[in-house]
């Protein structure tokens, strides 16, 4: 896995709040398989760090969960986006975009 | 909030959600197998289940709970890391808590524990209110107390109590009661005893909801004149004097000379509806005449007199009815009745008022008689452990010397203020604990060390205290109050470390080379001694009232007396052959080897007994109820008490056959005949009485009700064959050569062979008998003493401990200054001097709160103001010496501090 990167630390939230809010309602495999692919498999989301972080959200209020059957006809928790968690995407992002342009004028050669 | 609510509703239901997310773990690993083709590789990119388990449950709330253990694992480290510092704290915690807790038991059985009967909350016990003295009420037996403006009383006709019984508004049953106040005669197994009666009416088992252990319990049936005698044992009575033998039901027994039967025992629980009196025998309402001394005008007195109050009375709610809107309806029925005993205008003035008192915790005689000692040994055990607190909180602030390091650390290391702040609240919270737990073993032995003080010697003490669940929860919640306490301002300020200066290991303190005036800790060290002060204040205050209680000039000899009372007419004697009964044991008493000389009377001196009449005077013009107090005696009870006689003669075996003569004490002669000579003047006793007593001598005046009396009443000494019909209970003065108590066992054979039905009470010395009427007093001195000694004990492990981490703290400095030439001598001044300000700020701040608060102490005083100034000043040298004494251990060591050793150190 030497060609995959870890998350940034602080992202996942962001990433997972994004995914949700494009896919609308989707369990924490698809969740973790959407970054993948999306990212060309430069993003790696550990499992490990996936699920607490949805117990979080879910603490926080940020999603809700719903027992379903899934496309594979299992039965499977799917998340949603609740309103406070669009706030928060959308406070996330813009911090993200703020840190992300002060990195680029750090490192842009001079 | 909301999200408290989730993590709660998480909390209810966490073995579904944890099902849940392995549900949810294993769909993902499934369809991971399936994109990869193997369960194992989804297995290892899955990676340790158990383990993300765990962090995804901790997320919810576990996170705490984890750190909480932490901390605690982390607490029991440092306390076994500190030993002294443990103990100390652990130990004076430990007294503090035990004794609120043992203060507090005494409480909880005084003022709130309910009757072990059914539905005890539906209880209510009828009271009267008068501002006066209401003249329908033309006699009373029974108690009567005041009240603000005004006085209450229990007591109601017999009469009254058939009216509210036929038609009870709002209460389902209304039943009645009265306390033998003489106490009964029980011969039972050729013994006899005296023993604890209560006169009970048909209704009462069946109101109270009690039931029997054995046989039966007095029912309506056996509550009228003219029904078989019976009569119902207590439990404990039961058990003690018949050794639980279910046979004695059925038996009969003699009260007072007449047979009762047995006819059962009540449940074990059952005590009686006055926690402060618990009688042993109960017998019918019906046979108090027959029981009494004149049974007919007993009999037409107690239940045909409609002014004659003696009867207590209790009933029971009726569901759905308040105490208020019963009341409204008995209170006016009640007062219809009083007004149709009314024969006079005078009477009308005022009725007494009905009213209902709650009665779940039974009748309040001990909480009158304990409530306010009690609530003033509360406020000093309070006291005490608020020293406590203080001295561990200084002792804690004095660690966070020693801990700062260790605080800079973890806050640079990236610790939250408030995280370092919970670990270390979880500390003293441990230590708390730790101490109330140990408390509890202080309570048990204060519980009892306590009640053997308030018991005082009596036969049969009432009051127990025991730790119940209550009393545990306040223990556990006083820990938990004083472990915060003590625990938050230390936590505080050691999390307020400068992190540079404190890693560097700079003493901060030091800059200036002196510590900064008055810190945290001395201010708690000056707490602590204005405190201990104060205790020491109410020590002296309370010894020094039992000195001069000791030292109170009696008037008569009280060394080597031995006292016994005997009442041989519930025995069945009476009159002329009971007068002949008792002159004859005297007789045999003066014959007991080692008895000096004998004398009888109808109750020892000083001993709260009160014995007084109207008297009149031919010719001599005296206000309306003028009396003079009496006292019943033999020929033999002056010499015996050493009393002189200061004119004339005293009384003399003559005076047994005629009897109208007396002997009376100077306060007498000063009131009644001042300047004149009251030899060979008369006197008459009562209203109606012809004044035929004719005073024969003149006693030195003796004190008479109690050692606390201011004034002395006029006495007059007349002989116990005067008034034959009255004669009953007497006592017996023995004066020995040696130890009076040896003497014991040759009287209770005299007596036993003399009439083997008379018991032998209350025997005592006169000493013991003096000691018994200011136990109060002396049980405070006692306490206060000891709560003063520990208190002062406290106070100065704390002072001492402030000033070793002063000490340590500026060791340097003291280097520097013996470097430069400073004497030993010098060193120690410094310290001393700062030792002495601590305590002399303290000293003035406990003064003033003496000042304040001694006045709450003041009815319990004798011979003394409550500022005495000796008290005072002894109180100030004490503290100002104990203060000394514990500063000056780290002011010598300071003097021995090697410059060059200290120096070195930085």
């Amino acid at each position: 896995m030497g060609d995959r990167s870890e998350i940034p630390p602080g992202t996942l939230y962001m990433l997972v709040l994004k995914t949700l809010a494009r896919l609308g309602e989707m369990h924490g495999y698809g969740i973790a398989q959407y970054i993948q692919q999306i990212s060309d498999d430069v993003l790696q989301v550990e499992e490990g760090s996936l699920y607490p972080a949805l117990q979080r959200m879910l603490i926080k209020g940020w999603v809700v969960a719903e027992w379903k059957q899934s496309e594979s006809n299992r039965r499977a928790r799917f998340y949603r986006l609740t309103a406070d968690g669009r706030k928060q995407l959308a406070r996330e992002l813009k911090e993200f975009e703020r840190v992300m342009a002060a990195i680029v004028r750090v490192i842009r050669p001079a | 909030m909301r999200a408290l609510l989730r993590r709660f509703r998480h909390w209810m239901h966490r073995d579904e959600f944890e099902r849940e997310l392995e549900e949810e773990m294993r769909h993902h690993r499934a369809l991971s197998a399936e994109q990869r083709g193997s369960i194992g590789a989804a297995n290892l990119q899955f990676g340790n289940m158990t383990l993300l388990r765990e962090e995804s449950r901790s997320m919810w709330s576990w996170i705490v709970w984890e750190q909480f253990l932490q901390d605690v694992r982390y607490g029991f480290r440092t306390m076994a890391a500190n030993p002294l510092f443990t103990s100390i704290a652990t130990i004076s915690l430990a007294l503090g808590i035990g004794a609120n807790t043992a203060i507090f038991s005494f409480m909880d059985a005084i003022l709130l524990r309910t009757l072990p009967v059914r539905n005890p909350q539906e209880l209510v016990v009828f009271r009267w209110r008068a501002k006066t003295q209401p003249g329908v009420i033309h006699g009373m037996t029974g108690s009567r107390f005041g009240d603000e403006g005004g006085s209450v009383s229990p007591n109601f006709p017999y009469p009254a109590f058939q009216m509210l019984k036929a038609n009870p508004d709002g209460l389902s049953t209304v039943f009645a009661y009265a306390v033998a106040y003489r106490r009964l005669n029980i011969f039972a197994q050729r013994e006899a005893e005296f023993a604890q009666g209560l006169y009970v009416s048909g209704e009462f088992y069946k109101g109270l909801g009690v039931t029997p252990a054995v046989g039966r319990l007095i029912a309506d049936e056996d509550d009228k004149t003219g029904a078989p005698a019976v009569t119902v044992l207590s439990w404990t009575y039961w058990r003690r004097r018949f050794n639980a033998n279910p046979a004695v039901v059925g038996q009969s027994i003699l009260i007072n000379n007449l047979p009762f039967t047995i006819i059962g025992v009540s449940a074990p629980e059952f005590f009686g509806v006055d926690p402060g009196a618990q009688p042993e025998v109960y017998v019918p309402l019906h046979t108090v005449p027959s029981l009494s001394t004149f049974r007919q005008e007993t009999e037409k007195r107690d239940f045909f007199d409609g002014n004659y109050y003696w009867v207590e009375m209790m009933g029971r709610l009726q569901p759905g009815v308040s105490r208020e809107q019963a009341q409204t309806a008995l209170a006016g029925r009640f007062r219809q009745y009083a007004a149709s005993t009314a024969s006079t205008a005078k009477e009308r003035v005022e009725f007494p008022t009905l009213w209902l008192q709650e009665a779940a915790g039974g009748l309040d005689s001990l909480r009158r008689q304990y409530s306010k000692p009690l609530f003033v040994l509360m406020a000093m055990v309070g006291l005490i452990l608020a020293i406590a607190c203080a001295n561990i909180a200084s002792l804690l602030l004095a660690r966070t010397a020693a801990r700062r390091r260790e605080m800079a650390v973890r806050l640079s290391m990236g610790a939250g203020r408030m995280r370092v702040i919970r670990q270390l609240l979880t500390e003293s919270l441990l230590l708390s604990l730790m101490g109330g737990l140990a408390g509890l073993l202080v309570a048990i032995w204060g519980i009892r060390s306590l009640t053997w003080l308030l018991a005082n010697g009596q036969e049969r003490f009432t009051l127990h205290a025991t730790l119940n669940w209550q009393v545990l929860l306040f223990t556990l919640g006083l820990a938990v109050i004083t472990g915060t306490l003590f625990g938050l301002a230390p936590a505080f300020e050691s999390t307020r470390v400068d992190l540079t200066a404190a890693l560097k290991q700079v003493r901060a303190n030091e800059a200036g080379g002196r510590s900064r005036g008055f810190g945290l800790g001395q201010v708690l060290v000056t707490a602590q001694i204005a405190l201990s002060l104060l205790l020491v204040v109410g020590a002296g205050l309370f010894v020094r009232t039992v000195a001069n209680l000791h030292s109170v000039n009696l008037g008569f000899n009280q060394d080597n007396l031995l006292l016994f009372s005997l009442d041989a007419r519930q025995a069945g004697h009476q009159g002329a052959a009971l007068a002949q009964f008792y002159g004859d044991l005297l007789d045999r008493f003066r014959r007991i080897p080692g008895v000096t000389s004998v004398g009888l009377s109808q109750f020892p001196a000083v001993a709260f007994f009160w014995n007084s009449e109207d008297i009149h005077i031919p010719g001599v013009q005296l206000p309306e109820g003028e009396e003079t107090s009496l006292s019943i005696v033999d020929p033999g009870f002056l010499p015996t008490m050493q009393i002189p006689i200061l004119r004339g003669r005293g009384l003399e075996q003559r005076d047994l056959t005629s009897p109208r003569i007396a002997v009376v004490n100077e306060v007498f002669v000063k009131k009644f005949f001042p300047n004149q000579n009251p030899l060979g003047r008369r006197f008459g006793l009562g209203k109606e009485q012809p004044a035929d007593i004719e005073i024969v001598g003149v006693a030195r005046t003796s004190l008479y009700n109690s050692v606390k009396e201011k004034e002395t009443p006029p006495l007059a000494y007349v002989p116990y064959t005067q008034n034959l019909e009255g004669l009953n209970r007497v006592f017996f003065e023995l004066r020995a050569a040696g130890d009076p108590l040896v003497l014991v066992p040759a009287v209770r054979r005299i007596v036993h062979d003399a009439g083997p039905n008379v018991p032998v009470t209350e025997v005592k010395t006169q000493a013991a008998q003096i000691d018994e009427t200011i136990s109060q007093e002396r049980t405070f001195a006692e306490l206060c003493s000891g709560f003063a000694a520990l208190a002062l004990g406290i106070a100065c492990v704390g002072l001492y401990g402030t000033m070793a981490y002063t000490v340590a703290r500026r060791t340097s400095a003291i280097g520097i200054r013996m470097a430069l030439g400073a004497m030993r001598g010098q060193i120690v001044g410094m310290v001393m001097r700062e030792v002495l300000v601590v305590a002399a700020v303290g000293v003035v701040a406990g003064l003033g709160a003496a000042w304040g608060t001694t006045r709450f102490v003041e009815s319990y005083l004798f011979g003394m103001k409550q500022h005495d100034p000796a008290v005072l000043a002894g109180a100030v040298l004490v503290l100002i010496v104990a203060a000394g004494a514990a500063g000056f251990g780290p002011a010598w060591r300071a003097a021995r501090i090697d410059p060059l050793v200290a120096l070195r150190h930085e």
